[in-house]
This record gives structure tokens, sequence and C-alpha cells, in this order.
């Protein structure tokens, strides 16, 4: 079907103004599409350049393909020439397409296919970012989310984030019936055409499309340094940016009010919060102090109309922020925003009151304000100061003579770092990308305390002590390092309205040749620190990088690309190879063909508890058992991240690490409770324990459908994983029959011990750890109940966020002077409790072993963890909140029996029922005692107290010296 | 329009899905006016005869399978002189079977289609001149069960420049999109049987067809079954098929006590006669792509249980409109969803009876036409 005569199935309107250059590329990308029956029709917006010659040239080279017009005058925007273009098109749809990017070459097939099948007004397919340039083809996809399938709305209702999210005009199909029966037009004389047009769009349209196809390439091209071309999205300085946003907002608003469209409203005020008056609050520090007052007045009008609830919905500091804006408190705004930017960082001291944690300590007596500003639940105060983000604002910069001169202010939250405490601080210089040597370090030459912060001050002679490589390192960000008592926090330099252009820009000597570039160049990156860029100054430096651009980008002379190409292959090579030697495959090779021919070392033990992540549970029972009878054993402990808290005694490997996969090639025994890496074999001379950690009752293993759903060769390689252990340690004939079968452990593999962290459980002579007691501030004279919850996870097993089920400050209120209320969350999940249950409600989750904290409770609350058939030894009071057992058990994971029917203690539903059991807790231990003594011989007939000596009996000959032959 | 369709296999007398899918198709486009030319690369491993009496052309290129293609893995191996003669006698054999499927296509009048039915195939049709001929590359299985193997690459690369990718449903075609095949749509298969006039009426019985293989999970139906099965006697279970965990699945059968309830009588070409008195049909593959074994049930109005295990099966079934499904491998859900379809008549006669007007929608005429909707817009 020859298109030049028929009537067109798509129009493309190409708006063109001073792009002549790039014009052709654009509708070649029209041109080349794979549905035949495509014209183009370029209008160009009168450019002063050769842009409508161009235009022309094309129309009479593709005759009946390409047409062009020209509007009389400028009209400034994009609105007019597309507009125009809408009059003049055939096609039975419309498109629109900017002269610098490019449609996918499928664009028009797939969204007209999709309108003729669905009848559908609108059709709309993703967008993709291109940076134009870009070494590394970099592309970014425009919100995936709400194109991950072909669906078709009757109404855009139906999908909020379709019209909150997606404002482009560009990558959709218009019906052209649709835009006359409409008349729909683009807004003149006003910024962000497209948002209102979209709007408008959506809102008029019988029926939506949405297809998953790639349809528009959004070109983002290099942006000429010199020119000040930024482009209209990067001018945000102008005011005239923020009121017409706001102007097309409102007149959206009114649409949306029209119709009775609360929701769309609500997601739309929602996504305001979250992104536009973000987009505009990032460069408030750095404006002048008469735009800061013309925009607070303008958003304050708008502000007050978004929907309350939207408001209270988005994120925390976007309320703060939006309420110090309305409130005019510039002087905690600025800082506010630097948490906006950096979604980690704390960028105020805060302040404490009732027991409450607050953003500041002014607009406090109102309760608007009150209710914003509160950051209790965020538990700055109980994290450990390593773990916060601290603001450090950069106060001084300045190149003299030792280098360059830098001072900054550190926020000192609620006075957490004392007087007294030592402090000392070095500015750590890093490579954004890692080479020979990426991390430089400068001392900090002061740091005291100054009212409610920390000032620093430090002096970094870049030009002796910084060697970059170059070429590859050309970026390096700032780090400003604190050690408090022993603590490390890390801080980034925030610069603030700081300038940083003020001659003379430090040098610097790269390892390569300086022909990569002679000068560090201070710069504020994306979230506003501080970072220097190796640049070039001198003429050579300058020719020599002006080379290497221009080879990266494949323009350079044919010698000096061949040069460069093989410089740069070097030099990636022998980076990829160092991290080739340290990456799994290569480890796991080594592994099985040479460090399994390493002798094996008699005695060598590695215990590992939870993959690393604890130095706890049954093998670290064994481990002190070992130790108390003085057994011949070479003991090795893994540990995942940080050492901190493992035995000094024994050799201690990171986990994955060379020493690790060592130590376990050549080791005589292997002892954990969850699984030693599965890829892992284990060689036939080394005896491995498998402890495990639990008593079940959800279902595991192979009894979970995740298992069972798997083929032959998926379910051969987890067998052939539980196939290492040798032994199995079991607590009870409920494990024999749940998690045996479950983890394909044969009779023979069993071994009837019962679990060695429970020994402690079973001497009647244990005693509550009053040093214990004493660091967590638990006042023994009270009864001491633990609160230990499980972690919840949704239908896709993703672990949710735990909040706690019931008020503590309620608890605290009825029961704070009778009992102290320890909350030991899953490993998983995190607690945050308010300072004015301090002392009332404990937090213990971060304490490793749980053991003494059982021996210190007198009473236990859990709801379905498996630590209830360890508690149960006991023989104390234990109280089941199951107030979602339905949800939990119901669930599509199953149980493998009835809690509710077999809980020794009562089962409680709600808070209510929870606290009135809490008030007789002598009463829920008289009536449950046979309930217990039948649940302990059900589910811990072997816990006898004996475990650990059994094991270690095993292991190396009975206590009594007798040599025996370890179990195989 | 008629147009000339190769449609290219790798076989086009397999006993399997592909084989009876082009053989379907050829009859219902040559029904239709089209000429339609079915293309074999080689024989057969495990032939099923499709008879003679047929309105469209069968070719096959080779007289026996071709070897697969050298890959040295070391550099040394390079050196070896018969394996680089075998080679370029392999390429040369590639070659020649290309040009005679070129004269073929040569011949074709305007607005001719190239379906390819499987990957393998792709290689010798890329060889050949496709001038103004419309190139279609199917997959006939759901994109996650072809992630999983080898296929996948090839597919990626083969089918990287065909005019469409056509999957079996939509789902399956917009995670091929998702993943970059950006022409790409989804066409359900044909049913394989006219819709039976009349229902049979249902006894106590389950009834499952398929090969007795690990991917169909049988060792997961009987698991299920012995569970729902417990408080509902006087039911059977019947699943018809042959294959390699025939012994293992009558075993288990007997460590689960279900010998009285559980019968495996073989395979059956009969499939009308195998779902007569069916209460239920169920399905326990680990893996598919568009069952038409789902398919054949509800045409004969026997409401089906399933695993919720592919694209393909979720379209099939309507979740608690006509059938229901249970999360892949989760085995009480399944039974379950069995035993509220054992217990509940009325469900059983409301759902059956959806079924069967919903499974209209993949006769012969509604695929036909997207089929050839599919060369028209192609040509547009």
């Amino acid at each position: 079907m020859p298109s030049s005569q028929a009537k067109p199935l798509v129009s493309v309107i190409v708006i063109v103004y001073n792009d002549a250059d790039r014009l052709p590329r654009a509708v070649a990308s029209v041109l080349r599409q794979s549905l035949r029956g495509v014209e183009a029709l370029i209008v160009d917006d009168c450019s002063t350049d050769d842009s409508f010659s161009v235009a022309q040239r094309l129309a009479a080279e593709y005759p009946g393909q390409v047409r062009a017009l020209r509007l009389p005058e400028n009209s400034g925007g994009c609105g007019g020439p597309r507009n125009l273009g809408m009059t003049e098109v055939r096609g039975e749809y419309v498109m629109f397409l900017d002269s610098d990017d490019e449609l996918d070459d499928h664009a028009c097939r797939n969204l007209y296919e999709a309108g003729e099948r669905t009848g559908a007004e609108l059709v709309s397919g993703l967008s993709v970012r291109r940076f134009v340039g870009n070494r590394n083809g970099k592309t970014d996809r425009w919100y995936p989310w709400i194109y991950s399938r072909t669906r078709t709305l009757d109404s855009v209702s139906e999908l909020p984030d379709l019209l909150v999210w997606d404002t482009l005009s560009t990558n959709k199909a218009y019906r052209r019936s649709f835009l006359t029966r409409t008349g729909l037009q683009f807004p003149l004389g006003i910024l962000y055409e497209d948002l209102l047009f979209s709007a408008q769009a959506y809102l008029a349209a019988e029926r939506i499309t949405l297809i998953p196809n790639r349809v528009y390439y959004w070109d983002q091209w290099p942006q000429a340094k010199d020119k000040g071309g930024a482009s209209l999205s990067n001018r945000r300085h102008e005011i005239r940016n923020f009121t017409d946003r706001l102007e097309i907002h409102r007149r959206i608003d009114a649409m949306l009010a029209d119709r009775d469209m609360a929701e769309l409203k609500y997601r739309k005020d929602l996504k305001f919060l979250k992104h536009d008056l973000v987009l505009h609050l990032r460069d408030l520090p750095f404006l002048p102090e008469d735009f800061r007052q013309e925009f607070a007045g303008h958003a304050r009008g708008y502000l007050a109309g978004l929907d309350p609830e939207a408001v209270a919905e988005s994120p925390f500091i976007q309320r703060i922020c939006a309420y110090l804006l309305t409130r005019d408190d510039w002087e905690n705004l600025l800082p506010a925003i630097d948490t906006l930017l950096n979604r980690d960082k704390l960028s105020s001291p805060l302040v404490e009151r009732d027991g409450r944690i607050f953003w500041c300590g002014e607009h406090l007596d109102d309760p608007e304000g009150r209710r914003v500003l509160e950051v209790t639940a965020h538990g700055y105060h109980s994290k450990a100061l390593g773990q916060l983000f601290l603001r450090n604002q950069l106060t001084r910069y300045a190149v003299g003579p030792g280098g360059v001169e830098l001072a900054g202010r550190v926020v000192n939250p609620l006075g957490r770092i004392a007087a007294d405490a030592k402090i000392s601080a070095k500015l750590e210089f890093t490579a954004r990308r890692k080479t020979i040597k990426s991390k430089f370090a400068f001392p900090v030459r002061e740091v005291r305390h100054d009212a409610d912060g920390i000032v620093w001050s430090a002096t970094a002679d870049l030009t002796k002590a910084l060697r970059p490589l170059g070429v590859l390192d050309d970026v390096w960000d700032v780090r400003c390092v604190f050690t408090v008592n022993g603590e490390r926090t890390t801080t980034r330099l925030t610069v603030g309205d700081l300038d940083l252009a003020a001659p003379p820009t430090p040098a610097v000597r790269p390892r390569l040749t300086r022909l990569t570039g002679d000068r560090m160049e201070p710069h504020r990156s994306v979230r506003g620190h501080l970072a220097f860029e190796l640049a070039a100054e001198g003429g050579l430096a300058r020719r020599g990088t002006d080379l290497i651009e221009r080879a990266v980008r494949g323009e350079a002379g044919p010698v000096a690309n061949t040069a460069m190409d093989r410089a740069r292959r070097t030099l990636r090579g022998a980076l990829r190879l160092k991290r080739q030697l340290n990456n799994g495959d290569t480890k796991l090779k080594v592994y099985h063909q040479l460090l399994h021919r390493l002798p094996v070392v008699k005695g060598q033990v590695v215990f590992e508890s939870h993959q690393g992540k604890q130095y706890s549970d049954n093998p670290r029972a064994i481990y002190e058992e070992l130790l108390r009878r003085g057994a011949p054993m070479k003991a090795v402990w893994s540990y995942a991240g940080s050492a901190a808290g493992f035995p000094s005694g024994a050799t201690l490997v990171k986990r994955w690490s060379w020493q690790y996969l060592r130590a376990l090639a050549q080791a005589e025994f292997w002892v954990d409770n969850q699984g030693f890496p599965y890829r892992l074999r284990k060689r036939p001379e080394t005896t491995y324990i498998q402890t495990w950690h639990g008593s079940a009752l959800k279902k595991m293993g192979f009894d979970l459908a995740s298992l069972k759903r798997q083929t032959p060769e998926q379910q051969a390689l987890y067998l052939a994983g539980l196939n290492r252990f040798d032994h199995f340690v079991v607590r009870s004939e409920h494990d024999v029959r749940t998690l045996a079968p479950a983890y394909r452990i044969g009779e023979d593999r069993l071994l009837r011990a019962g679990y060695p962290r429970n020994d402690v459980l079973r001497d009647e002579g244990a005693a509550k750890d009053r040093q214990l007691a004493g660091e967590l501030g638990i006042d023994l004279t009270k009864p001491v109940v633990l609160y230990a919850p499980t972690f919840r996870a949704d239908a896709s097993g993703r672990v949710r966020t735990f909040e706690l089920p019931f008020d503590v400050e309620e608890f605290v209120e009825r029961f704070g002077d009778r009992m102290t209320l320890l909350v030991r969350c899953h490993y998983l999940n995190r607690v945050v409790l308010p300072p004015s249950v301090a002392g009332k409600v404990i937090d213990v989750s971060d304490i490793q072993e749980v053991t003494p904290l059982y021996l210190m409770a007198d009473a236990l609350i859990t709801d379905y963890s498996s630590l209830m058939f360890d508690y149960a030894l006991l023989d104390r009071p234990m109280l089941f909140f199951a107030y979602d057992w339905e949800e939990y058990a119901d669930d599509l994971r199953g149980t493998y029996f009835d809690l509710l029917g077999e809980a020794p203690g009562p089962v409680l539903r709600d808070a209510g029922e929870l606290y009135e059991a809490l008030g007789d807790l002598d009463l829920v231990g008289k009536e449950y005692t046979e309930a217990r003594q039948r649940f302990v011989a059900e589910y811990g007939e072997y816990d006898r107290g004996d475990a650990a000596a059994r094991i270690a009996d095993l292991m190396f000959g009975a206590a009594d010296g007798t040599e025996q032959e370890a179990g195989r | 329009m008629s147009r000339d369709i190769f449609i290219v296999s790798n076989s086009v007398d397999e006993l399997g899905g592909v084989s009876s899918w082009s053989h379907r198709m050829a009859e219902l486009l040559s029904a239709r006016g089209h000429r339609v030319q079915l293309v074999g690369i080689a024989p057969a491993v495990l032939h099923k005869d499709f008879g003679d009496d047929l309105s469209y052309g069968m070719t096959t290129l080779y007289q026996e399978r071709p070897a697969s293609a050298w890959t040295p893995r070391y550099p040394w191996q390079q050196l070896d002189v018969g394996a680089r003669r075998r080679e370029a006698k392999r390429v040369a054999g590639v070659r020649e079977a290309a040009a005679r499927m070129s004269r073929m296509f040569q011949d074709a009048g305007p607005g001719a289609v190239v379906i390819v039915t499987q990957v393998w195939a792709m290689e010798w049709v890329a060889q050949a001149d496709l001038k103004g001929l419309l190139v279609i590359g199917m997959t006939h299985e759901s994109y996650e069960t072809c992630r999983a193997t080898s296929r996948y690459g090839r597919v990626k690369r083969y089918y990287a420049d065909v005019d469409r990718l056509v999957a079996l449903t939509e789902e399956d075609a917009d995670a091929w999109i998702r993943d970059g095949m950006n022409s790409t749509c989804g066409i359900p298969n044909p049913l394989p049987f006219p819709l039976p006039e009349t229902v049979q009426p249902a006894t106590k019985t389950v009834v499952s067809i398929g090969r007795l293989a690990q991917e169909k999970g049988y060792d997961l139906l009987l698991e299920a079954w012995a569970l729902a099965v417990e408080r509902r006697p006087g039911w059977q279970l019947k699943i018809y098929g042959l294959g390699e965990e025939e012994e293992a699945l009558r075993a288990r059968c007997t460590e689960l006590g279900l010998d009285g309830s559980v019968e495996l009588p073989g395979r059956t070409d009969d499939v009308p006669g195998a779902l007569a008195g069916a209460a239920v049909f169920a399905m326990s593959s680990r893996g598919e792509g568009f069952p038409i074994s789902l398919m054949e049930a509800m045409a004969c109005g026997v409401p089906c249980v399933s695993f919720d295990c592919a694209p393909g099966v979720r379209e099939i079934i309507r979740d608690g409109e006509d059938g229901l499904l249970a999360p892949t491998g989760n085995t009480t859900a399944l039974a379950r969803q069995l035993g509220r379809l054992m217990d509940d008549r009325e469900l059983r006669d409301t759902m059956a009876k959806k079924a069967r007007e919903a499974i209209v929608r993949y006769s012969p005429e509604q695929v036909t036409a997207r089929w050839e909707q599919l060369f028209d817009l192609l040509d547009a």
C-alpha cells in the first residue's frame, strides 16, 4: 500500500525551533516506522536558523510522507506549533514528536494496533530517557510501573497514577476524531503546557489503552557548559517557572473538582508534595532572599488548598518542609531541605519534650505544629550514633598555601555527643570509581563543641597527598569521619550557598600523566555535597583530556584512538581481573579444586550461628562446653558483618572470605544452626553437625510450595545442601515428625540430644544475669515480662514493617509501676520506643543471646515465635497474644499444628485481653501448669540439660578422657 | 486477501504440541482460502502420522537430522582439521537447505507470510532470501518457562528482527516486550475439536490427562488428593497418560493409602471419552504454556482446578468464575479447591456452564481471525 496516496494511519507532528541539525534525525525516525501508513508533519515555530529550509527539503525529498508548515511568528513554547499541526493532520491517529527526540521503530504499529483492537481514543506507551553521549549508554525508563502491562481503562480514575505522574503528551497516539470531538488544545503563553494538555486528554478520553512497549525516546543532550543553555526544566530559579506550575495545577484541580474526582485530587496533591515541591525547594538554599520571600508567598497560597489527607500521608520531611514554609521559618526550613534531598540524613539537632522527640523546639504550642514536627517514630534517639547520617554544613572553603582549607559544623542530635566525649575526625577523599588507590585521608586539625553543634576545621594538601590515577577516577567525594568515644560516624559536607568558584583550583598530579588532568575542580553534587572533579587547566592537559574525551566518543584520530583504547583496555582489564579473583565463582572453584586438597586439621571446628550474624544459640553453647572441658579443639567462628562480640579465644573469619573457605575446607567439624553456604560441598572427612535453631510451627523445607514447585534439578541442588548434614539435632518427636521429613533427614542422621542452648533452662540453679540487667537498666525487684513476637510477611514473602500491636504508653500507665516490659522483636524487624517509656519498656532486640533474657523474664508474651518451645522449659507463665492468628495461620504457608488448641497459656485476641491477663500473672501461672507440662513433653522431651555434653562427647570423646570414635 | 503462508517448524510430523498446532492452523488457514505449506527442517524423532489427504503442502528439508554447530571450547581445538571439515560441510548444508527454502519463497505472491514456530528452525529461515515476506516468530511456551532454558537467549538473538513475535498470551507478550522484544503480541491456541453438543452426567470422578512426568506434578496431585479424599469417601481420581514417573506414582499411591481411590488407566486418544462422567478436571503442572487439556475439559463441560503455573492457565481459567486456581506447589490449597468443587454440585454446574460459554473465545474462527488481522497489520 503506497502510503503517499492513501490517507495515513498515523500523523506525527514534529515541532522544531532553531534545531536544524537534529530535525532530520527526528524525521528519519518517523520515516523508519514499521507501520507504513505514517506521515510526518513538521511545524517550525518561526526559527531564526535554517530549520524551515531543512524541513522544506525533507518535504521535497519525501512527497506524501513529509509536509512542512511554519508559524508566522515565534510562539515561545511547544503549544503553538502543536495546535497548528492538529488542524492540518490527516491520519486516523495523531502523535507529537520534538525535534531532538526519536520514535521507536515500532511505535506507530504498536499504538495503532492497540487503538484498533480496543477502540481506545487515547493509547499511551513507555517513554525512555536516553542520555546521549553517555559513556555507559545510560537510559531511564519513565514510570515503568504504569506501563508494566497492557491494560485498557474506561476512565483515568481507574489508574490515578497515570494522570498524576505521566504528564507527557508525546508518548501517546490520539485518535483524530477524539481531538475533533473534544477540541483539545495546548494552552499558550504558559510553561508546562504538557501537564495541562495530558490531564485534559486523560479526563476527556472515553477509553484509554496503555501498552508496555517503548514508543518514545526522550533524549537528554549534553549541555554546552558556557552557553547558559540550561533546558527549561533546569531553570527553576525563574519565579515564573513556579507560578506557571502552580497555575497549571490550579486549572487541573478545577477540572477534577468539576468532576468530583476527590481520589485523583488526593493522589495529585500527594505527588505535588513528594515531587513538584521538592523540585522547587531543593534550590531554595542557594537563592537570594527576595526570591525566597516571593516563592513562599505563592507556595503558601497553594499549599493551603491541598487535601489535608494528602498532607498527612506524605513523607514526614515533606510535611515538615511544607509546614515550616507556611510558617515562614527559614531558620529551620533550610536545614530540613537537606533531609528532603538526603532522606537518611538528620539535619536538625532535635528536641525532647514530654518524652517525645520533635524536629525543632519552635511551633510546639501550635497543635498542628506539634503533630507535624514529632519524629519519635523515626528512632533518631535510639539509633547508635554510627548509624546516624548527620548534617555537616561547610562554613569555609578556601585555597591557601597549605592546600584546601575547610571548616564546618555538625549537628549534635539531642546533645548525644556529650561535652566531655573524646572526639577526633579525619577527611576522606574517595574516588567514585575504584581504581588502584581510591581513598586518601587528611587529619582534621580542630574539633570542638560550639553551642548545639560540633565545629571543625582542616587543611588538605591535595597537590602533595592526593594522587588520582587519571581518566577512570575523575570524580572524588569528600567525607568527614568522626570518632566519638570510639564510635565512628560518617558525614558528607553540605556546600549550601558557599562560593566554590574562588580561585585558584588546587593542582594535582595524576599517576598516569598530567595529560589526563591537572586540577581538582570543586563542585556541589546533585545532593548538595562537596565533590571534586579532575579537570584540565594547563594547555597540555587540556589537549590531552580533549583527546581522551574524543576517543571515548570515538571521534579522535585513528592513532589516538588505538593508543587510548589500549590504555583504557589495559586498565579496565587489570581492574576486572582483580574483581574476578574475588568473585563468588572463582572462590567456589578454588575451594573445590584447591582448598579441598589441603589436609584436614585435626580438631578444627568451624562454628556459625544464623549465617554469621550472631555469636549465639546452639553453636555457642557447644563451643562453650568444649572450651569448659578443655577439648583439643581449634575453634573458628564465622561472622557476617563485624567481629564485635565474637569470642577472642577463637580464630575469627569473615563469611565468604578466603580464610573462611580455607577453614571450612580443612575442618574436622562444621557446627551451625541454619546452613553453611549451599554451594560449598563438604568433604567426606568432615563431620557436619546441624543443630538447627528451633522447632517448627510453620511449614518448612520441602513442605513449602516454593520448593515443591521446583524442577528436579533445582530440588536436587537443594537436597545436596541438606545431604551434607551428618547429624541433625532434634528436641522432640514433634521435630522428628515435621522437620526431619521436611528436610529429608533419615532416621540414621537424627541426633535426639535436645538443644544445647536450652541446657541452662533445665538448670534449677540458673540465676538472673545481674550484670546484663544493670547494663539494660532493668529493675530486678519488679517482675519482668518479655514480649517477643515473630515477624510477618506479605503474600509475596516480603517482611512487613513491625508495629507494636498495643500502645506502650498505655501499658506504662497501667503497669509501669508494677512490672518491666522487655521488647524483643524478630531480627528481621526493628522497634522504636518513645523516650516517655524509658526504664519501663526496654528494647532488647540487639541482645544476640536470648537465653539470659528468658532467665530474667518472669513471664513471656509471644505470638507464634518458636521461642515458645524453649521458654516453656522454665515452667513460667506464658501469654499468647495472637491478635492476627487467622491471618497468620490461614495464609498460604500453613502450620503443622493448631496453636490455639495447644497453647500452654491464655490466647489473647486484643490489647484489652492482654492487659487483663497481665493483671494477674500468678493466676495464669497456676491455671496452665498442666498444659505447660504437656506442652514440654510434646515439644521438648529431649531437652534434659545435657545436650551440649552429649554433642561434645560425640565430637571429642567422653569428658572423662576415654577416646571415642567421632560420630560419622 | 488470500496469501501464501509457510509454517516452518523443526519437524512437520513430530508427536507433540507444536506439530499438532501447525497442522491444525494449516487446516484452518487453507479452509479460509490461503495457500499453506508446512516446512520441516528435519524428520521427527518421535513420529506421528497426520494422514495423507491434506489440504496443504508438506516438505522436509533434510533426509536426516543435521549435526549441531561446532563450538570449540579451547583455542587449540581450532586446529582440529576433521572437525573443521565437518563444520564446513554442515554450514554448506544449512546454506543449501536455506536456498531450497528461498526457491519456495520466491514463487510466493505478494503479502506472503513465513511463520516460524520454533526458534531452532529460525537459523535456516534467517539464511533464506526473505525479500518481500512477512516473518513471524513464535514461542510456544510461557515466558518464565522459556527464561529457564537455553532457548531464551536464542529467542532474543534469532527473533530480534522478525516483523512480529507471537507468544501464547498477552501476559507473556507483555513480559517479552518488557524484556526488549518490542514487536510482540499474544495469540492463543485454537480449540482442538468442535464444542460437543451435550454434556455427560457427572459421577464422583476427578480426571486428569497428561504425561506422567515430573513437570506435570502428579506427585503433588496425589498429595492434594490424599487430603481431599480423606473426608470424601466414594470419590475416584483417574490420571490418563504414560511416562517415566508411572512406577514412582504407583508407589506413592500405596504409601499415601490411595490405591482404592486412584486409577492410572494409561494413555487415551479419546479425550472426550475420558472426560465423560468427570465431575472435576485437575491439573497440577509445575509449568505450562497454553494447556490444551484445560480447553478440552472446559469444552466438554468439566470445571477445572489447576495450579496457577503460567499466564496461559490463568487466561483460560478465570479463577472463581469458570474454574479454580491454587498457587503452584501449594498442595493444601489445591486440595481445598478440589474439595470446594467436589462438595458443591451447584458450583460445579455453574462453573461448567460458564466454562463452556467462555471457551468459545478460542474457537477456530476467533483464532484464525486474530491471525488474519495480524497479517493485515504487518502489511499496513
